[in-house]
């Protein structure tokens, strides 16, 4: 049994984790080279355009890869056990993540590729609702599945002892996402009330935010549990989560006051964080596989007193 | 700098708060000369609780008495298979989990039996049954295989 439902997890998998983190070190060298670039040629010439696409060709393919992994996750799990919902919810988060970027990437664009072009449906605002199927799939409906799974792997970790009272940080932490979320909405309101109309991009992001809170109280909850856990795979797998969730709230508050406060360019840092989140949440499912691989490993090839496992002293 | 026993104790009762397990558990996974001093914690712990467990002998005997029990319960290999079998344990939960796992999942004078019951059914939920069937095989290898699978 053990040879056969382990042996299609495949070799390289347990390597996955280096790999992604391989994938992130290249992705930001370049980005940092083309705002060195930029700021060297003296902000002379906009990155917006040349940036923009190719964070999001890199975005989806990190989604892509995560829906990769959590699926090789989730048919390590027979039907009936317990962690296999979360790890479905979880599929289907990043799932979401990559059928947003496809469509508003192919189907919502006006790239040349575009098959909608040829047909001439382009004309008939097929393309907007492309563009906002996708902004709902990768905003809402992401962060409300990764939600529900959140929920199911906090009960299974009170279950087995992994619960603790959030501290203070944890607190002020949620707190901080909660007053952003405050602001945003009492933005929009203003805005609303002197006549401004406010645009579809805005609503589905607001959509997102109180999604946004919940899942950060989640996190909150679930980091605890990683420090009561210690530092091996599965407590990383799940600290993955925790750093995805909390950068997603950074990066929701960075993109926010970078246009008021500062001059940096809005695209890289937004490609930047985008790809960091992306790679973040790929970690989760590979550091799950590490774990599975890991077990899988015949003990014969590892060293004799970690095979046997047993310190001298109880020998 | 590496944790004073002092430290590694409070750690392996659980004792330390939140922000020091946390320091410790972090070198842990990076110091294996700490992880060695904390299993010999661990494991003169357990001896020293099987031992309070053997207080009810007849102090009567005096010391050579008290000796020689300690001996027996050395040399029986029931109790060298419930230890072997707890410190193989600790490895696997320290391996997936973390080192502060072991604190959380073991009570104080937790049997062997119940230990591994208990690390299955983790081991189960988080890696699924077929990692963790693999793990279990490599806790019980060269063990006294009939009486734990019995147990289990």
């Amino acid at each position: 049994m053990r040879e056969t439902n382990l042996h299609g997890l495949g070799d390289g998998l347990g390597a996955a984790p280096r790999w992604i983190v391989a994938c992130l070190g290249a992705n930001s060298i370049a980005n940092l080279f083309a705002l060195y670039l930029w700021n060297a040629a003296g902000q002379a010439f906009s990155i917006q355009s040349s940036s923009d696409g190719t964070s999001a060709l890199s975005v989806t393919a990190m989604a892509g890869v995560a829906l990769w992994l959590c699926l090789v996750v989730m048919r390590s799990f027979p039907s009936g056990a317990q962690l296999r919902p979360a790890w479905m919810l979880f599929g289907f988060a990043a799932a979401a993540q990559a059928v947003s970027g496809v469509l508003a990437q192919l189907l919502g664009s006006d790239w040349v590729l575009n098959p909608l072009l040829w047909t001439g449906h382009a004309q008939a605002g097929i393309t907007g609702h492309i563009r906002l199927a996708a902004l709902i799939a990768g905003g809402p409906v992401r962060l409300a599945l990764l939600a529900a799974a959140m929920l199911l792997v906090l009960r299974i970790l009170r279950k087995f002892g992994f619960w603790v009272k959030p501290s203070a940080t944890d607190w002020a932490v949620c707190g901080i996402v909660c007053l952003f979320t405050l602001c945003r909405f009492a933005e929009v309101g203003a805005a609303s009330l002197t006549g401004k109309q406010i645009g579809v991009e805005d609503w589905t992001s607001l959509a997102g935010l109180p999604l946004l809170c919940v899942l950060c109280l989640e996190a909150m909850l679930l980091r605890q549990s990683v420090v009561r856990m210690g530092n091996g795979p599965i407590s990383k797998c799940w600290a993955a989560f925790v750093c995805g969730i909390f950068l997603t709230g950074l990066a929701e508050l960075a993109i926010w006051l970078i246009p008021h406060y500062s001059r940096a360019p809005l695209a890289i840092v937004e490609s930047l964080a985008r790809f960091l989140m992306a790679t973040i949440f790929a970690l989760a499912p590979a550091y799950q596989l590490a774990a599975q691989r890991q077990a899988a490993k015949p003990a014969s090839s590892l060293p004799q007193d970690l095979a046997t496992g047993v310190p001298a002293v109880a020998r | 700098m590496h944790p004073s026993p002092a430290a590694l104790l409070a750690f392996c009762d659980g004792e330390a708060g939140a922000g020091r397990s946390r320091r410790t558990a972090n070198h842990l996974a990076k110091c294996e000369r700490c992880r060695y001093q904390l299993r010999r914690i661990r494991s003169e712990k357990d001896e020293l609780s099987a031992g309070a467990a053997m207080a009810a002998m007849d102090s009567r005997q005096g010391l050579a008495g008290v000796l020689s029990a300690i001996a027996d319960w050395r040399s029986s290999p029931a109790s060298a298979g419930a230890s072997e079998l707890r410190s193989r344990l600790r490895w696997q939960i320290e391996t997936y989990f973390g080192s502060a796992a072991v604190s959380v999942v073991e009570r104080p004078g937790m049997p062997a039996e119940e230990l591994l019951g208990k690390a299955s059914a983790m081991l189960d939920v988080f890696l699924g049954p077929a990692a963790a069937e693999a793990a279990r095989d490599d806790v019980l290898g060269g063990l006294d295989s009939a009486r734990w699978e019995a147990r289990r």
